[in-house]
């Protein structure tokens, strides 16, 4: 009696849990990984409600031909191996069309391999490593620049107006940081700069001062940081305390863009620039638009990532619709199709040099000025003229 | 040269706040024999009180101290008395038992602090949080100046305390032998509660201490509470002094790997000073000063 | 004797025939997740739960091993199933060596040492960027679509390492491994060679927890140093998992394997989807509070209590009925 209780037990608990797996009629299942809890987790909420958003839109508007896009958001915590199994989940259990998302680099490049595997078409959107693209995988597609190419906005400013002869490079480690680093090592190379300085450092450290101290011996004419919002908050800081002084201070998107980092390092803010993949000015259509419906709606600011995930979700709207079946073979013929404008601009994927199926997306250079964050280069675009030079110690009130 | 006194500098001012944080450790270890891997937990606790003080009160994070340690003081008693002390009459197999509620405690916390906080980083912003005092070239961070001082401050109190008090020596009688202590007539029980609630209030103290240099976010306890351990074995358990010395030795081995090693292995310099302590130095520092 | 026969065919009769009327990839996945843990909590129960050495370092072993099977496809151009053959070697090398360090520290001295040696290690890992690709990570395609193949291999793993486990604890050596973690004084002064022995428990240890890490990596295709060196997620769990099923217990880490990897993931998908999603963060809370819950009312574990358990739940009943 009591073993046919256990059994019955089991089984039930089995069959509860399967019954999960039961579709949902007239809709459309597309899965979306992002990190919404741990220490990504301020990253992940604003792509999230970006996506969430469009969504919205998207059905009010029809859906895709009739059927409703149901977005299947599934937290990745930001662990590689909580990602992998959350996409076999999705594609296994779910049963989902295709996936979207895919904050951070490790993370993506983990679950991209899991799409490829299983013939899962995948649209990336933020994850940045250039491995993602350059992997020679045929069914991951993406909508943001690679890693490599973040600064390449950055680069024109500095060989046409700042025209530095030393640089000193700052990162964390991390497959970001690491890989942005490097190539942005080359790049200063290949222009005729001399780095100086190159160093990684631990997420989360509460004393940059010695590194920054010996930044200051080498005194570069720029120093380059790529860095996530604390970190980036704390070397401005106690750059400041330091009274260290280059040309001028450059982040490598990431941290550098958010409202955060401004709130944080305060003073020390002003005046800094970094690479960028958007502004809300850039003559996109809707840009503006999505920039203020945001802030309304959430009351807050949104940078490239939350521009990235609402034009992501109109790529897929838009592919889906086109495809002939909801078929992986016909929505990858589809995604190969695309060509479309989008708040964050035209969305086009094609291989070129070592990539696959790699959308051109262009760069910008913001910066801090007065507390907004105004975007300064390429010159047609600008709201307001770059600021340089810079006399920090005034700037920052000694 | 000045990029060395910088470093040193530098070191010798993180290290004031190491030593906070070791501080209480030791005395817990000291005193029950345990190690409390919630350390850094309890820390995180009491800069959220710093934190929600800052934030909807207004009130300057340096005088949340009045608020934080006692709060502190009583949640470490409190944890103590209701699920640590108990576990000692449990029969179990493992005598690490109460190490792992420890790991238990931290974990509760955190994400007690995630439920009510989320993850998102929080900053208390004052006006002086990164201004700077230069003698020469070389910069003084304000900040942590003044809690360089509060950290010698504690430990001054904390030193009276154990030597002068009745209380004091019942604590220092049950971390010699707490069997003799207890047929001396000391209720074990009751010092082993006011330990962990001096414990935590010191750390409390770091805490709030940190608050205008460094963020916060729940999950930032862990790496402190390792850091408490590399600081109590290098100064030797029990030992106030200790604690204070090797937090500083700590803070300017870290700086000094940051700068000439490189930043990337500046966490491992600790680490690497904790195994060489506990192999070649077993008893830390206190085996050679005699405190 | 003979009910004991029947329950061991059918658990081996349920064993062997889940993958194939289970068909869902993501059962299946979670149950050779279970496996694995399996291995790691039981190799972790051998040298905290009977030898008394509790180990906070276990992600050294884990990593060391998946690393070893990792390196095979980046350095040398071969498969990583090389690993298999490798990675439980390698760990035992460098288990040596952490013996040879960490041994001479007892009881909570030793637990902070292997702490340490963990974040060394993980922290090598991320710099040592010509080696190990740092934080880019080492990925590679999986040998095989299906699970089947995966699950059938952990499986002969965890057995292995049970019946090992098993085999040792009746011998000398487990006589011997029980007396250290008694007295380890009073097992010296009886002749027994004290720091052999630990050793031995840590290599056996150490041996599999390295075959469960070049397992991971030739499963989950994917690792960097925060994965598999992870105090948190590995060397933490390991322990958790041992103490929530029981500690020394043959049966217990499995037990608690299968219960804390089941934990994670219902929480994680907010109970597959039926609970409301803020669920799904409280999953570290529960973990935390299962933790307290079982330190405080069943120190020895789910298995080691088991007869507490069933006495409890038994007068519930008849008083119920």
């Amino acid at each position: 009696m009591k073993k046919a209780t256990v059994i019955f037990c089991i089984v039930f608990a089995i069959t509860l849990g399967l019954s999960g797996a039961v579709m949902a009629k007239g809709s459309v299942k597309v899965g979306i990984v992002l990190p919404t809890t741990g220490s990504l987790a301020k990253f992940g909420e604003i792509e999230r409600d970006a996506f969430l958003m469009a969504q919205e839109e998207i059905n009010a508007a029809g859906g895709i031909n009739g059927l409703k896009l149901e977005l299947l958001i599934e937290d990745t915590t930001g662990r590689p191996e909580v990602g992998r199994s959350v996409v076999e989940k999705l594609i296994t259990k779910d049963k989902v069309v295709m996936i979207g998302g895919g904050y951070s680099s490790s993370v993506t490049y983990a679950t991209a391999g899991v799409c490829q595997q299983n013939n899962m078409p995948f649209l990336v959107n933020t994850g940045s490593a250039d491995k993602i693209t350059t992997s020679g995988w045929t069914w991951i597609y993406r909508l943001n620049p690679p890693v490599s190419k973040y600064a390449s906005a950055v680069e024109s400013l500095l060989t046409q107006v700042i025209k530095p002869k030393t640089v000193a490079i700052l990162h964390e480690n991390s497959l970001f940081g690491t890989k942005g680093a490097k190539k942005f090592d080359k790049t200063c190379k290949k222009l005729g700069f001399k780095v100086v300085l190159k160093e990684g450092y631990e997420h989360g450290g509460i004393d940059f001062k010695p590194v920054l101290t010996r930044v200051k011996q080498k005194n570069p004419d720029i120093v380059y940081m790529i860095s996530y919002i604390m970190d980036a908050s704390l070397l401005m800081k106690q750059a400041k305390e330091l009274k260290l002084t280059p040309k001028m201070f450059i982040g490598g998107a990431a941290g550098f863009t958010m409202p955060e980092f401004k709130e944080n390092a305060g003073v020390a803010s002003n005046y800094v620039i970094s690479a960028t993949l958007w502004h809300q000015v850039l003559p996109f259509p809707g840009a503006m638009e999505f920039y203020k419906k945001f802030k309304a709606r959430f009351n807050k600011s949104v940078d490239y990532h939350g521009a990235e995930a609402y034009a992501a979700c109109y790529v897929i709207a838009d592919v889906l619709k086109r495809a002939k079946s909801f078929k992986n073979t016909d929505i990858k013929a589809a995604l190969d199709a695309t060509d479309m404008m989008t708040v964050f601009g035209p969305v086009k994927f094609t291989t070129w040099g070592k990539m696959k199926n790699q959308n051109k997306a262009a760069t910008y250079v913001v910066q801090w000025i007065d507390g907004k964050l105004e975007l300064v280069w390429p010159k047609e675009h600008a709201t307001k003229q770059f600021q340089y030079p810079i006399d920090w110690l005034k700037v920052w009130g000694y | 040269m000045d990029v060395f006194i910088q470093t040193i500098v530098s070191g010798i001012l993180i290290g004031g706040i190491y030593s906070m944080i070791g501080i209480g450790m030791t005395l817990i270890m000291g005193v029950m024999g345990i190690i409390n891997l919630a350390h850094g937990q309890l820390m995180m606790v009491a800069m959220y009180i710093t934190f929600v003080m800052a934030h909807f009160f207004h009130v300057d994070p340096y005088l949340s101290l009045l608020v934080a340690m006692p709060a502190l003081f009583l949640l470490g008693a409190f944890i103590q008395k209701t699920l640590l002390n108990p576990l000692i009459k449990v029969e179990s197999i493992l005598p690490e038992n109460q190490v792992l509620m420890t790991v238990g405690i931290g974990m509760v916390l955190t994400e007690i602090a995630r439920f009510i906080f989320s993850s998102d980083y929080k900053t208390v912003k004052t006006s002086y949080s990164s201004s700077a005092i230069f003698i020469g070239k070389i910069s003084f961070n304000v900040p942590m100046c003044i809690a360089f001082g509060f950290a010698l401050f504690f430990t001054a109190l904390l030193f009276w305390f154990l030597l002068k008090t009745d209380l004091g020596r019942s604590i220092r009688a049950t971390a010699q032998d707490s069997e003799a202590a207890t047929l001396m007539g000391i209720n074990s029980s009751r010092i082993t509660v006011i330990t962990f609630g001096i414990g935590s209030a010191l750390v409390a103290a770091a805490g709030v201490l940190l608050m205008p240099i460094f963020y916060l976010f729940p999950d930032i306890g862990g790496a402190f509470t390792l850091k408490a351990f590399v600081i109590t074995i290098l100064g030797g358990l029990g030992s106030t002094v200790g604690a204070i010395v090797g937090g500083i030795v700590l803070g300017v081995a870290e700086s000094l790997g940051a700068t000439y090693i490189g930043m990337g292995y500046k966490e491992m310099v600790g680490f690497v000073i904790f195994v060489l302590v506990l192999i070649f130095l077993p008893g830390g520092l206190k085996r050679l000063t005699k405190i | 004797m003979q009910k004991k026969t029947i329950f061991w065919g059918v658990l081996a009769v349920v064993a062997l025939a889940f993958p194939l009327v289970i068909r869902s990839p993501y059962y299946q996945h979670l149950v050779i997740i279970s496996l694995m843990w399996v291995i790691i909590g039981s190799s972790w129960n051998l040298l905290a739960g009977y030898t008394g050495q509790v180990s906070f370092g276990h992600a050294i072993f884990f990593g060391v091993g998946a690393y070893t099977a990792g390196l095979f496809p980046i350095h040398l151009g071969l498969s990583a199933w090389w690993g298999m053959l490798t990675g439980g070697i390698v760990s035992m090398l460098v288990a040596l060596f952490v013996g040879w360090v960490c041994f001479r520290l007892r009881g909570p001295y030793f637990a902070l040492a292997t702490l340490a040696g963990g974040e060394i290690v993980r922290l090598i890992a991320t710099n040592w960027e010509s080696l190990t690709e740092g934080m880019v990570g080492i990925l590679i395609i999986q040998t095989f679509k299906s699970k089947l193949p995966y699950y059938y291999i952990v499986l002969v793993l965890a057995v292995a390492c049970i019946l090992v486990i098993e085999r040792i604890m009746k011998s000398k050596w487990g006589y011997y491994f029980v007396s250290i973690r008694e007295d380890q004084d009073a097992a010296e002064s009886m002749g027994i060679n004290t720091t052999l022995y630990k050793n031995i428990s840590l290599l056996v240890s150490a041996f599999f927890t390295g075959m469960a890490g070049a397992f991971y990596m030739n499963y989950m295709a994917f690792i960097d140093p925060e994965v598999v060196f992870s105090l948190h997620f590995i060397s933490i769990m390991a322990i958790l998992v041992g103490i929530v099923g029981g500690v020394a217990t043959i049966w217990g880490p499995a037990v608690g394997a299968f219960i804390m990897v089941g934990l994670q993931e219902t929480f994680r998908s907010s109970f597959f989807g039926l609970a409301p999603k803020w669920i799904s963060q409280a999953h570290a809370l529960a973990f935390g509070l299962l933790v307290i819950f079982v330190i405080m009312y069943l120190p020895n574990g789910i298995v080691g209590d088991w007869a507490t358990i069933k006495r409890l739940v038994f007068r519930t009943r008849r008083t119920a009925g």
